[in-house]
């Protein structure tokens, strides 16, 4: 039970035509922040952070989609856009088809029966106050589902479904349970409503690494065994080799690379996603590849610069980087990039602007002191 | 060092008497030798409502100078506790035993006042919460300068350039030093607080988790800033962490931590390649990796149950409990430390380690244990 599937059992392929659970489509949720009274008199224009900028993306039944990225580059505010916990202000969500991005009252409650989210820290997430029965059964209350006989019965159910026993449990307080234990409840609790999407929010990266693989791998079989759509958000690339049927990689609120999990993991096209691979350490140090130092931080969301987002971090940026946005364009068959060394049509269109080459690092990337510190043991 | 600090920092205006204290300030700061740090027998008690805690239960270990020593295991085997014995900041109702030999000298047990003149600058401590480590009522720079003059008799402005030079060590522009601690993001707080490690050369470092709460780029950034660090610098560190592939990139011994005493300990290579105890093999298993194309791809196997609670600790073998190779014998008699080589593991079947690896890597052996319990 402790294991996840090897290369020779992997999860079966999803085809084209199973129909999606959820799709987004051009979704933006933009945050205002406050102008303060000044602006707000002179009618100064009121800064907005775009967090999420323009995502298309579709999770199909069984299917469990990764999303990578380092911190701030909007994972959560997609998986929280998706949920409705956010209002998007922009696109569509739809979920079987009808659209859910605007829903209110009866109807939003009925969504968020049927989209669930299990969040990253099992020890702030479930009230201590209640027993794990209360917990898990606060969802069906809050929803007006079956009598009190009923609700025990899913609840145990439910308990059943992430392997733990009933009987022992049910009474007991979530301080009497171990990180791993605690998620597993919080799953739970997202199960009990029944949902077909959930959106797992860093569900392993509090759990010591002797216990992640157990909470992946229970992952993977609900979603196999119940049909669930997951979104599974993870800063952690190399765990969602494991699970994830296809993987996409946001930058600064848009994905810049999508595609097979694994294609992607074992050959990234994006300068990012290369990046972003070559941060895991590795437990060989044969393995291990060299390692751009990427300048300064991610920009911020509130004043987003033209061009490439990820031009001023980028090794390999040029003029036509830092003048033009490159589209998500298709690649190598079901694979997408946003990066004009895998793109010609930006190059075509603006040629007297020099356009990046594959492992050309321009004279614009800084490399930082420990190419100096490299540079004077050498020299 | 100096040099390639200085080409970095904005052109100072200094008073040719302050460059040349600055000078042998720095000079006299490279002088300092990595140093040797021998723990023998460490135990840490806390005293609780509950009855004692056997935090930390005769733990042993060498860091030779100019090494990386890699301290791993779960959450909650005594990893940090280790640590803050080692500094001196374990709380007052802990008692602890055993020795710290500090090239020599017992550090365990000191008073405040010598406390004080060793911390900074002969051990220092890189935390594992960058954000409650510094002021936020005192910009950097003041922070970085009082921990200096605490130690030299220097200048304000001289201390102040040794800390400029720090600070380009780590990658961050000497004008920043006049911020708070607010004013940075968290990869910049946690360079701030091994900048301050460094400020005064110690020859020992202690880092608990310095890549814990941040991203993997900026973990990666850290991390090879401290590899450059080390290969310059040469100084000896204790690395605390529970990613084991940061310990086989930076280490060159590792010590592997299982409810409070030492599992296995040895170069790493060995180790992580070799190991002996169980429980080194399921962290190995557990850890997730990324796939080569066209190779088979090794499960990602968990260990079942919990770390014992150390207030009633098992009378034999501590992780008899999950392994899955425990006879009578693991459940009812502690196992001895059994040296193979340079590499030791306490376990009663050492000799059978070559058997286990096998066993180990397959999922139905963890299986086992787990229906049992």
């Amino acid at each position: 039970m402790n294991t996840l599937m090897t290369s020779d059992h992997r999860r079966p392929t999803i085809s084209d035509h199973t129909s999606p659970v959820v799709v987004a489509r051009d979704l933006k949720t933009h945050f205002q922040m406050s102008a303060g009274i000044f602006a707000a008199l002179t009618g100064g224009a009121v800064p907005t952070a775009k967090a999420l900028d323009g995502v298309d993306l579709r999770i199909r039944e069984k299917e469990i989609v990764g999303l990578v990225g380092e911190s701030g580059c909007g994972k959560s505010t997609l998986g929280m856009s998706l949920v409705r916990m956010y209002q998007p202000t922009h696109g569509q969500i739809l979920y079987r088809g009808e659209d859910v991005t605007k829903v209110e009252g009866r109807r939003l409650k009925d969504y968020r029966r049927h989209a669930q989210i299990i969040f990253q820290d099992p020890y702030s997430s479930l009230n201590p106050r209640l027993t794990i029965g209360q917990i898990i059964e606060e969802p069906l209350i809050i929803h007006g589902l079956g009598n009190a006989a009923e609700r025990r019965q899913k609840v145990v159910r439910a308990l059943d479904l992430v392997r733990i026993p009933a009987k022992d449990n049910i009474d007991r307080y979530p301080s009497d349970l171990s990180g791993g234990q605690r998620q597993r409840i919080a799953i739970a609790r997202a199960l009990v409503l029944e949902p077909k999407f959930i959106v797992a929010d860093e569900p392993v990266s509090m759990l010591d690494v002797s216990i992640q693989a157990s909470v992946l791998e229970l992952l993977d079989e609900l979603s196999r065994e119940l049909g669930l759509a997951v979104l599974y958000i993870s800063h952690d690339i190399a765990t969602v080799g494991y699970i994830c049927d296809h993987v996409a990689v946001m930058y600064l609120g848009r994905i810049v690379e999508e595609g097979k999990a694994e294609d992607i993991l074992s050959e990234p096209l994006h300068p990012y996603t290369q990046r972003l691979m070559a941060a895991i350490p590795r437990m060989d140090l044969a393995d291990a590849p060299q390692r751009h130092e990427l300048k300064g931080d991610v920009p911020s969301p509130m004043a987003i610069p033209p061009g490439c987002r990820f031009a001023s971090r980028c090794p390999y940026a040029t003029e036509l980087c830092h003048a033009v946005e490159p589209d998500l364009a298709a690649c190598l068959g079901t694979r997408k990039v946003r990066c004009h060394i895998h793109d010609d049509r930006a190059a075509a269109e603006y040629p007297h602007l020099r356009r990046p080459k594959q492992d050309q690092v321009t004279e614009m990337a800084d490399l930082g002191v420990l190419a100096e510190v490299a540079g004077s043991r050498h020299g | 060092m100096a040099s390639l600090a200085l080409d970095r920092s904005s052109p100072r205006r200094m008073s040719e008497a302050n460059r040349h204290e600055l000078a042998e300030l720095n000079h006299r700061l490279e002088a300092k030798p990595a140093a040797r740090l021998k723990v023998e027998n460490l135990s840490v008690t806390y005293a609780t409502e509950r009855g004692p805690f056997y935090a930390v239960d005769d733990v042993s270990f060498e860091v030779r100078p100019a090494t990386n020593l890699g301290l791993v295991g779960e959450s909650g085997c005594g990893k940090s506790t280790v640590v803050k014995a080692l500094m001196g900041l374990q709380p007052d109702t802990a008692w602890v035993g055993g020795q710290a030999l500090l090239d020599g000298d017992n550090i365990l047990g000191l008073g405040e006042r010598a406390l004080q003149q060793i911390r900074w600058s002969r051990i220092s401590l890189i935390t594992q919460s960058a954000m409650n480590s510094l002021d936020p009522v005192y910009c950097i720079g003041d922070q970085i300068i009082e921990a200096i003059r605490a130690h030299e008799r220097v200048s304000k402005s001289v201390a102040w350039a040794r800390a400029e030079d720090m600070f380009a060590l780590v990658g961050l522009p000497a004008s920043r030093l006049f911020e708070f601690p607010h004013q940075f993001s968290g990869g910049m707080r946690q360079r701030t607080v091994i900048a301050m490690a460094l400020a005064l050369n110690a020859g020992m470092l202690l880092a608990d988790e310095p890549t814990t709460a941040l991203d993997p780029i900026m973990q990666s950034q850290i991390m090879s800033r401290i590899r450059g660090i080390h290969e310059q610098m040469r100084r000896s560190m204790i690395l605390v962490t529970h990613d084991i592939a940061v310990v086989a990139e930076t280490c060159e011994d590792t010590v592997v931590m299982y409810a409070g005493q030492v599992a296995e300990k040895g170069p790493t290579n060995d180790v992580l390649k070799l190991p002996l105890h169980p429980y080194t093999m399921g962290l190995q298993n557990a850890f997730p990796r990324l796939p080569v194309r066209g190779e088979p791809r090794q499960p990602l196997i968990s260990i079942p149950g919990v770390v014992p609670n150390l207030h009633t600790p098992p009378k034999g073998c501590r992780f008899a409990g999950r392994c899955p190779f425990a006879t009578d014998k693991c459940h009812s008699e502690p196992p001895p430390l059994v040296q193979v080589g340079h590499q030791s593991a306490t376990c009663h079947y050492v000799d059978r380690a070559a058997e286990f690896r096998v066993l180990a890597a397959q999922p139905n052996t963890w299986r086992k244990t787990k229906a049992e319990a």
